[in-house]
């Protein structure tokens, strides 16, 4: 039976196409795609679409795709009825707390505010240290809203530190690292396992040669 | 302009829509019907407290459409048809001889995550066998086969696991009820990476560690059964094992083991399951379409202690997998101002087939071609 793959666009798209093309898949096409958005495999029967990180997991969890390829970011914030079969150990990059130097949010006394992209992560990383701030939902740009003294902190990705530093702003704590992982639709595992454990197998070997 | 729209999560189904529901219905009832069960209702709200007694530690009343009745009483909408079954069997059959075999084909109501594209609102077909132990399992497996062949699609499959397997081995292990948690729903979700890193962190031996992550991965067809015996370290364990190797062997009895598989790393979302629990897939549908366990303590709850087995159907996930169904009607036609006469032409017809009435240009009354 024929594998629908649902890859993330953008940050994991490259690295992701190196992989699945190290592993003998024919992804030619996806390295060269122009505007289209749906690409057969050259050489196996598997079809590869792009899609937003969450609309991954939504396309997963309908089961109109049988696998996705989608960052533990995405995965921590959204919906869980899906099977996390593996970590591709790429895309890799760490949650973390960050404010302004000396404003360790996690030392305040009082009412803590906290911006960020990341409700769910940011609220379940403060219940385990047992604190309740007040999380304010930003959408881009989340380095500017401590500055502009909205929150006291806030929960964002970090991959190299770069905007944090030109910002002025210091990390306080690491919240968890993230990287991409190979989520796979319930259903699809019980009807396609055969196909399904190959292309994962696939590429956990190509994982385990790079660590 | 007015808005008018419907609740989140509620969907209308037009004439042909219901046409295939109602056909889909017929042939899982007809087949239920067959193996001697008898149809139920019950009411359309519960009393809240029914569902904590069914439910006990699970409760998640997020997702249940609850208001206070004129008593200012806790009440909601019922969110399936095994908890309502338990009381109406405990209470209305307290005095009946089982066993009893109910069926019924109900809505049930559980609010849904906004834009996440599913239904608040489905209809639930389905069956239990109260009063027999689990040797009973084999008959309401098949039933569920049956059903899922009369579905009509392709390819179906039903997946088998213990409930009590991994509550034997959490048992046997002496986790902690926070590890317990944490563990079923890492190993349900088939969750590798976390589960990786959870049993890293947790103070037990290798061979438990590879016991564990070994679990979710622990599927397939027959063959797996052996690899789970061989895996299970301790004699409580192999009996579990040995409980779906008895089954195994009566599925192939009855010729169904195509369309069988296991999978050890199954465990049940409820609290009340206690022996066997299973879910059934037909392609082209992202979710399970029927799911169904051993639920030996729940009747108890509500105090007649008796076990049982069941499962249900989710008719409203299969509508967009099946085939259209012909609506199948005569048309008659009249003049306006005959109505009467149309109705009395139209009575001898109307025995034995639907009629509709259609008016035309013509002045005669005769069936349409």
């Amino acid at each position: 039976m024929s594998l629908a793959v649902a890859l993330t666009k953008g940050r994991l798209e490259k690295s992701v196409t190196a992989m699945l093309e190290e592993c003998g898949y024919g992804v030619e096409r996806l390295k060269d795609k122009g505007r289209a958005l749906v690409f057969e495999d050259t050489k196996k029967d598997i079809r590869y679409f792009l899609a937003k990180p969450n609309d991954v997991i939504t396309y997963v969890e309908h089961g109109v795709a049988d696998i996705g390829i989608v960052g533990k970011d995405t995965l921590m914030e959204g919906g869980k009825d899906y099977y996390e079969l593996l970590d591709l150990k790429t895309g890799e990059c760490r949650f973390i707390l960050a404010g302004l130097p000396g404003n360790n949010p996690l030392q305040k006394v009082g009412h803590i505010t906290i911006g960020t992209k990341y409700p769910n992560v940011a609220g379940e990383y403060f219940r385990t240290h047992s604190l309740d701030p007040e999380i304010i939902k930003i959408d881009g740009s989340v380095e500017l809203s401590p500055l502009l003294g909205l929150c006291d902190g806030i929960v964002d990705i970090m991959e190299t530190g770069t905007t944090l530093k030109e910002n002025g702003l210091v990390v306080f704590d690491e919240v968890c690292r993230i990287s991409a992982r190979a989520i796979v639709n319930k259903v699809s595992f019980k009807m396609k396992r055969e196909e399904v454990m190959t292309f994962i197998t696939d590429l956990k070997e190509k994982v385990n040669e790079k660590c | 302009m007015q808005e008018i729209r419907i609740p989140q999560g509620m969907r209308d189904l037009t004439a042909s829509q219901s046409r295939r529901k109602e056909a889909l219905r017929k042939r899982i009832e007809d087949v239920f019907e067959s193996f001697g069960y008898e149809k139920i209702c019950t009411p359309t709200i519960e009393y809240a407290k029914t569902y904590q007694i069914g439910f006990t530690s699970s409760t998640d009343f997020s997702e249940m459409y609850r208001f206070l009745d004129q008593d200012g009483k806790m009440v909601m909408m019922r969110v399936d048809m095994t908890v309502p079954i338990a009381r109406l069997c405990a209470t209305r059959y307290s005095t009946a001889n089982p066993p009893f075999r109910f069926r019924y084909c109900s809505e049930v109501f559980k609010i849904r995550h906004t834009f996440a594209g599913k239904r608040s609102q489905v209809t639930d077909c389905g069956i239990e066998l109260i009063g027999l132990d689990e040797n009973s399992d084999i008959e309401v497996l098949y039933t569920a086969l049956k059903v899922l062949q009369q579905i009509g699609t392709k390819e179906y499959r039903l997946e088998i696991g213990n409930s009590g397997f991994f509550r034997v081995a959490a048992e046997k292990l002496n986790l902690s009820e926070e590890q317990r948690t944490t563990l079923a729903d890492l190993i349900d979700r088939k969750s590798l990476v976390e589960l990786q890193e959870y049993l890293e962190k947790m103070d037990v031996s290798d061979e438990i560690q590879t016991f564990l992550q070994s679990l979710p991965l622990l599927g397939g067809g027959s063959e797996i059964l052996n690899e789970a015996m061989e895996s299970s370290f301790c004699e409580e364990l192999k009996q579990e094992v040995r409980k779906l190797m008895k089954l195994d062997e009566d599925l192939r009895k009855l010729g169904v083991m195509d369309h069988v598989s296991y999978d050890f790393g199954k465990i049940p979302h409820l609290d009340y399951y206690t022996g066997i629990i299973f879910e059934g897939y037909v392609s082209g549908v992202g979710t399970s379409v029927l799911s169904g366990g051993r639920y030996d303590s729940l009747v108890g709850r509500f105090g007649r202690d008796l076990p049982a087995c069941g499962f249900s159907i989710k008719l409203d996930v299969l509508l967009d997998v099946l085939d259209e169904v012909e609506k199948k009607v005569i048309r008659i036609g009249y003049p306006k101002g005959k109505e009467t006469e149309a109705l009395i032409y139209s009575e001898t017809y109307r025995k034995d087939s639907c009629v509709e009435l259609v008016p035309w240009e013509k002045q005669q009354i005769e069936v349409i071609l």
